[in-house]
């Protein structure tokens, strides 16, 4: 699942071993989902949207609309 | 509210060189420490049945590769350790722990099986074999009950609590997954080692070499999702 997770962390000004401590998880799960690799789950996907104040729709794009959230 | 692509990246503490990577090196080089150690320890059995004495240039030249072959791989172990201990900074306190325990159960699985390995050789007398660990010789009462207590008790209690306090559900998901398609072949592969045995095409299902090949499969299929 495609995300905004490295740019909202960028600008921030974040580590991903920052990110990793905010949201109570591994630098390599950080990494992971950024890359796409791991698709969090709901509380954790939750967690995120609620620290960077921003609908989780904005943040996470499953490709179910057209890629609406690809750069903004 | 700022556009998300005016963000500037800053991505220099990413993670273009996972901690896996290290890891990894530390752990392939230590196993071959420990396989070299054994082949030395090996071929001085060898010798020592065969009469003793001095040994021949040939057996030099062998010992001499074996413990050049120890040297540089006790270098790269030295060498990951410390680009390990410098990603160590950005690492979370949860990695720490998890670091922490996971060489803890290295360092004690080693010392056992380095243990279990030397007194097969030692005190059973078995030959010096690579798979001394997995040998079904007799031990002494008192160390099958201190091991069985490490085995039955400890390790449930340190699982329990890295499971629970420890990881994370990224590493919880690619244990899960380790532990997914281990079982399916475990199921598939030894009833199948064990049909082809009946019908006289495989040796005889060694319980031990099953348990390894599982765990060693759950290991490396859950090291790769969390790393990769």
């Amino acid at each position: 699942m495609k995300n905004q997770l490295k740019v909202l962390r960028a600008m921030r000004d974040w580590s991903q071993a920052e990110l990793g401590e905010r949201l109570d998880v591994s630098r390599q799960a950080v990494n992971a989902i950024e890359t796409g690799k791991y698709d969090p789950s709901l509380p954790l996907a939750f967690k995120i949207a609620r620290l960077f104040g921003r609908p989780i729709e904005e943040i996470f794009d499953d490709g179910s609309n057209g890629g609406k959230n690809d750069g903004q | 509210m700022m556009d998300l692509t005016e963000a500037k990246m800053t991505d220099s503490d990413d993670m273009a060189q996972s901690s896996g990577r290290p890891l990894i090196w530390m752990i392939m080089s230590t196993l071959g420490i420990v396989m070299a150690a054994g082949a030395i320890a090996g071929y001085m059995a060898e010798h020592s049945a065969q009469g003793g004495g001095p040994l021949g240039t040939p057996g030099i030249i062998a010992l001499t590769v074996f413990g050049a072959m120890i040297a540089g791989l006790a270098y790269l172990v030295w060498f990951n350790g410390k680009k390990l201990k410098q990603s160590g900074g950005a690492l979370t306190n949860r990695e720490k722990l998890n670091r922490n325990i996971m060489l803890g159960c290295g360092i004690s699985g080693g010392a056992i099986g380095m243990f279990l390995a030397f007194y097969d050789v030692i005190i059973v007398g078995s030959e010096p074999s690579a798979l001394a660990v997995l040998s079904d010789s007799p031990i002494a009462p008192a160390i099958a009950i201190l091991l069985a207590f490490f085995w039955a008790v400890i390790i449930p209690i340190v699982a329990w609590f890295w499971h629970k306090r420890v990881i994370d559900e990224q590493e919880a998901s690619a244990y899960r997954d380790g532990g997914y398609y281990s079982a399916y072949a475990y199921l598939i592969g030894a009833p199948t080692w064990w049909i082809l045995w009946r019908g006289g095409f495989a040796p005889e299902p060694d319980g031990p070499v099953i348990f390894l090949l599982f765990s060693l499969s759950w290991s490396a299929i859950w090291f790769w999702k969390k790393y990769n």
